[in-house]
């Protein structure tokens, strides 16, 4: 709680002036000499419990009336959460703003958002407590801090719009403790404004533990966790993937799947529903209904007919307005199919025959498969641009060398590289964190697979959920894998990792295979289900970095380093239309560059949609050691983080003083005893 | 009589000189040793017609009824009532709470008040020839003074009263069980307390006085300010029978004081409505001759038409 006018409340030892007055009153008695002691003696019998009982009450609630007076005077600021700002205004404030696609739910009655709801609080709040504060702005997108010179309004600041990219809480929380650390903020509050998703939190993360240690060691930093965990009950939300345009004959159609995802109280039985339906293609169009039996509907291969001449373009699929306008559209793109060219460098044919048999089936008719070997010693031949699928079967090129700084850009161009066991001596310093080790020692024993990784990647469980025929593979030449941060997709019976993918900071993946299809190493090309699989699966990886029409979730600097030429076919509707979203990547919408005659469709991450939420054992374990409060609010709620509430505590001097008047009144009058007088005998 | 010196200025004569016209009388037939002015139990030879009876051999013929014989030509003997003295016993509470004086002060106690009773009354008896005793009812001071008759020992009762001191606590149930067995013949029991003891205690006491056919009184000595419990602050009561102080704050415990003096005094009327005594509560803000006067003019004898 804090004060307005906090030097009045030097006057609260004078609230005990009453029981100094009582003190004072017991032992200024007078002494009289008495005989009717009896009479003394049975009342103070009587009198014991409830006397004593009614004094104390009596003398409390004097010194009660007294305290709620000073506190009424000194201009109190509270809220319903008990010492909101305990201890006064900060000197710092930092706010840290989860502006995430899910954070856009509203409350329809009021049209304020999680988003809106919390800036106004904070706003409110900064202004009531702390004029004399420094405001700190750190948002999801950009996560750096922006001192706010007016914290009145931080709904009207571009950094605060609302955007359609995921949140990293804990990013955001190491951008606080960097400025704490770097600028001595003193006694700082740190408001976090967010829905509390799981994907957004990341509570898995072991970044946490170490900012937990780093804030723990800070003295004066208190958080302040303004949670929106509602889930909208009746929020629909549509994604679409797979778009792809189909000529049959004369006609042409684009097929996609379109998914549709309602939002149900936990337990609540979904009853049927007519959803109306909007599609549009390069701006045409059509409108449908379709029914939502349970939770979710899956339209797979769903086809909507275009114009026999129209090769490329824009579209959108949309569902009417509900509480999160957010998820209400989703935009996509289609353009001819790109080349599906691999590239095979090896020298060995026990090793390309069997690759080049399976990246040159042709599995989607309207794709052109291509597979290409190169010998190792002419790999300056390799078409780099071209070449969606990488296949390296010779030694890792060391890093400063033409060959290794071509392969960088090639993996950061968002295209996949396998790198396939040779017997030459592992590299100096590997390849962005991955490097081949010492073979396994040869055994005349097959080894068999002992796990792989079935949720996602090259080896994940097909849609229907069944799991590809991994564990029937037998390996007999297994080359180890060095690297700390691999992550292992393929594993022995011994543990021994034989397809890991090295992760990067870029769209690209590299995978170390640890074995060769050849019959000698493994049993990959004789059962070859599961090579099929994998490769096809890097090959579509590496072609999506080709392909002239794209699918990106909005993210800050999607655009960065690549911004002119660039237009909007139709960006997503907000309020706050912002000039910059279109190079910064925040809005949902449709591009096109021009000049390189590419399409980009941006919309939310498919993990927006997710409502896993951390509860508040999990918040505890993150910030256990640190002095934080979590504050539940409700969208929409216009109740003040922080209002005067002087009139409360009138409210309460007042009731105690009818209090005391009441304990003080005389229960009932006694009639006083008048002798009898004996009257004289006539 | 001698002139009153300073240790009987509780004989105030005026008041003496205004109820020297209201004789003192008993309520029932008192048993004397000698003539005086009360009726006795026994016939006598007073003025006052008692009854006829018939004459049986043996009686004094002078007192034969010869009118009567005149008109019925029967014997009838004529008897009056013997006039006899009665004996006035006194008996004074000597305990400590006597000291309390009227609204606090120390001159006007009640000691001061029951001096004044018994000594007027004392004096009264001895005027219309009396005999009077005198028992101080205390445990710390007793004192008895059998009953004589005679100016010579009125001055000793006199003196006696002048030298009572109010201290330790109230001996009044062993007085009355005293006076009760030492008291020959019937008497006029004259008590002056301010009974601040279980009434219930003294019920026995009185009993057994109403058993030996005397006939009692009782002035009851209270203070208003004893019934009102009229203080505003805390104050420190000083116990004036030597027991612990108490330390109180008035008003918290007012109402309940009053409701146990209330409760006190529904005692003390049920016993003297049982135990048939002649009660008369007083308060010391009362003038004592008015007390006296009242207490004297309720024993006048209903003239006979």
């Amino acid at each position: 709680m804090s004060f307005l006018a906090p030097f009045l409340l030097w006057a609260i030892p004078l609230a005990i002036l009453p029981v100094i007055i009582h003190l004072i009153n017991q032992h200024r008695h007078r002494t009289v000499k008495w005989g009717a002691m009896m009479f003394l003696l049975d009342a103070k019998r009587m009198t014991k419990g409830m006397a004593r009982l009614r004094q104390i009450l009596i003398l409390a609630m004097r010194v009660l009336a007294l305290l709620a007076l000073i506190f009424a005077i000194s201009r109190p600021l509270a809220s319903g959460w008990v010492a909101l700002t305990a201890g006064g205004a900060p000197d710092t404030v930092l706010v840290l703003l989860d502006r995430s696609a899910s954070m856009e739910q509203q409350n329809l009655l009021t049209g304020e958002s999680k988003r809106s709801t919390s800036l106004k609080k904070i706003s409110d709040l900064i202004e009531k407590v702390g004029k004399r504060t420094r405001v700190v702005l750190i948002e999801s997108v950009e996560n750096r801090p922006i001192e706010i010179a007016e914290a009145d309004n931080l709904n009207d600041l571009p950094a605060t719009w609302p955007t359609d990219a995921t949140a990293d809480v804990a990013g955001m929380m190491q951008t606080a403790l960097d400025y704490i650390t770097v600028n001595g903020s003193g006694r700082t509050d740190v408001w976090l404004a967010s829905d509390l998703r799981t994907q957004d939190w990341g509570p898995a993360s072991g970044r946490w533990d170490s900012l937990r240690a780093a804030f723990a060691s800070l003295e004066g930093v208190r958080f302040y966790l303004l949670n929106y965990p509602d889930v909208a009950p009746d929020n629909i939300a549509v994604t679409v993937e797979n778009v792809k345009r189909r000529k049959i004959g004369d006609q042409a159609q684009l097929q996609m799947d379109i998914y549709l995802r309602r939002h149900m109280p936990v337990g609540a039985e979904p009853k049927p529903i007519d959803v109306p339906i909007e599609y549009v293609i390069n701006g045409v169009r059509t409108a449908g209904t379709v029914k939502i039996e349970g939770l979710d509907l899956a339209m797979q291969g769903h086809t909507i007919p275009i114009g026999a001449t129209t090769e490329r373009g824009w579209g959108k699929i949309s569902v009417p307005a509900d509480s999160n306008p957010r998820d209400n559209s989703f935009y996509f793109v289609f353009d001819e199919a790109p080349s599906q060219k691999t590239v095979i460098v090896s020298d060995e044919a026990q090793v390309i025959e069997p690759i080049r048999a399976a990246v040159s089936s042709q599995i989607d008719p309207g794709r052109n498969y291509v597979a290409e070997v190169i010998n190792p010693s002419r790999i300056a031949e390799i078409p780099w641009t071209e070449t969606a699928l990488l296949l390296w079967h010779t030694a890792i090129p060391e890093p400063g060398t033409p060959d290794g700084v071509q392969l960088k850009q090639f993996v950061e161009s968002g295209k996949t590289v396998i790198f396939l066991p040779t017997d030459a001596s592992p590299s100096a310093s590997g390849f962005m964190g991955g490097n081949w080790g010492e073979w396994v020692p040869e055994s005349t024993d097959a080894i068999p697979v002992g796990w792989w990784r079935t949720e996602s990647d090259l080896l994940a469980n097909t849609q229907n959920g069944d799991a590809l025929p991994v564990g029937k593979l037998n390996m007999f030449r297994v080359r180890k894998f060095v690297g700390e941060e691999g992550q292992p997709l393929l594993k022995t019976e011994p543990g021994e990792p034989i397809m890991t993918r090295v992760p990067t900071d870029t769209r690209g993946a590299i995978y170390f295979c640890g074995t060769l299809p050849s019959p000698s190493y493994s049993s990959l090309a004789r059962e070859g289900v599961v090579f099929f699989v994998m490769l096809h699966r890097a090959l579509d990886q590496g072609a999506k970095a080709l392909a002239k029409a794209q699918q990106r979730s909005a993210e800050g600097g999607l655009f960065a380093g690549d911004e002119t030429g660039w237009k909007a076919f139709e960006i997503s509707e907000t309020s706050n239309p912002d000039e910059t979203s279109l190079t910064k990547g925040l809005l949902a919408g449709a591009f096109e560059n021009q000049p390189r005659k590419q399409l980009v469709a941006v919309n939310r991450s498919l993990d927006e949609d997710s409502i896993r939420k951390i509860d508040s054992s999990e918040i505890e374990n993150l910030f256990s050691g640190l002095n934080y409060r979590e504050i539940k609010d409700e969208v929409g709620d216009s109740s003040s983080l922080a209002s005067e509430i002087w009139r409360a505590f009138l409210i309460t001097m007042a009731l105690a003083l009818i209090i005391e008047a009441a304990l003080c009144f005389p229960a009932k009058t006694e009639k006083k005893v008048v002798p009898k007088k004996k009257e004289a005998k006539a | 009589m001698s002139e009153p010196n300073s240790k009987r200025d509780f004989i105030d004569p005026k008041v003496v000189g205004r109820l020297m016209g209201l004789p003192m009388h008993a309520r029932h037939p008192m048993l004397g040793a000698v003539s005086g002015r009360h009726r006795s139990p026994i016939r006598g030879s007073s003025l006052e017609f008692a009854e006829y009876r018939k004459y049986v051999p043996g009686d004094d013929i002078r007192r034969l009824d010869w009118r009567a014989w005149g008109r019925s030509d029967r014997y009838y003997i004529k008897e009056f009532e013997a006039d006899t003295n009665l004996r006035l016993c006194l008996i004074v509470d000597t305990s400590g709470s006597m000291n309390f004086g009227a609204d606090g002060s120390e001159t006007n106690t009640k000691l001061d008040y029951a001096r004044k009773l018994a000594g007027t009354l004392a004096y009264l008896a001895a005027h219309q020839g009396d005999a009077v005793s005198l028992s101080c009812a205390g445990t710390e001071f007793k004192s008895e003074i059998p009953a004589k008759r005679g100016a010579l020992h009125l001055g000793v009762v006199l003196d006696k009263i002048a030298e009572m001191q109010a201290v330790g606590e109230t001996g009044l149930a062993t007085a009355l069980h005293d006076a009760a067995e030492q008291i020959s013949q019937r008497a006029l029991v004259v008590i002056i307390s301010d009974m601040f003891t279980d009434p219930e205690s003294l019920r026995e006491g009185f009993q057994h006085l109403r058993f030996r056919k005397h006939d009692v009184t009782l002035f009851h000595l209270l203070d208003q300010n004893e019934i009102d419990f009229d203080f505003d602050r805390p104050t420190r009561f000083m116990d004036l029978e030597g027991g612990s102080p108490i330390l109180a704050d008035p008003t918290l415990i007012a109402n309940q004081y009053r409701k146990a003096v209330q409760n006190y005094l529904g005692q003390v009327d049920t016993l003297v409505r049982d135990t048939g005594i002649d009660y008369h509560r007083t308060k010391l803000s009362d003038a004592y001759d008015n007390t006296l006067a009242r207490f004297l003019l309720g024993r006048t004898p209903k003239t006979k038409k």
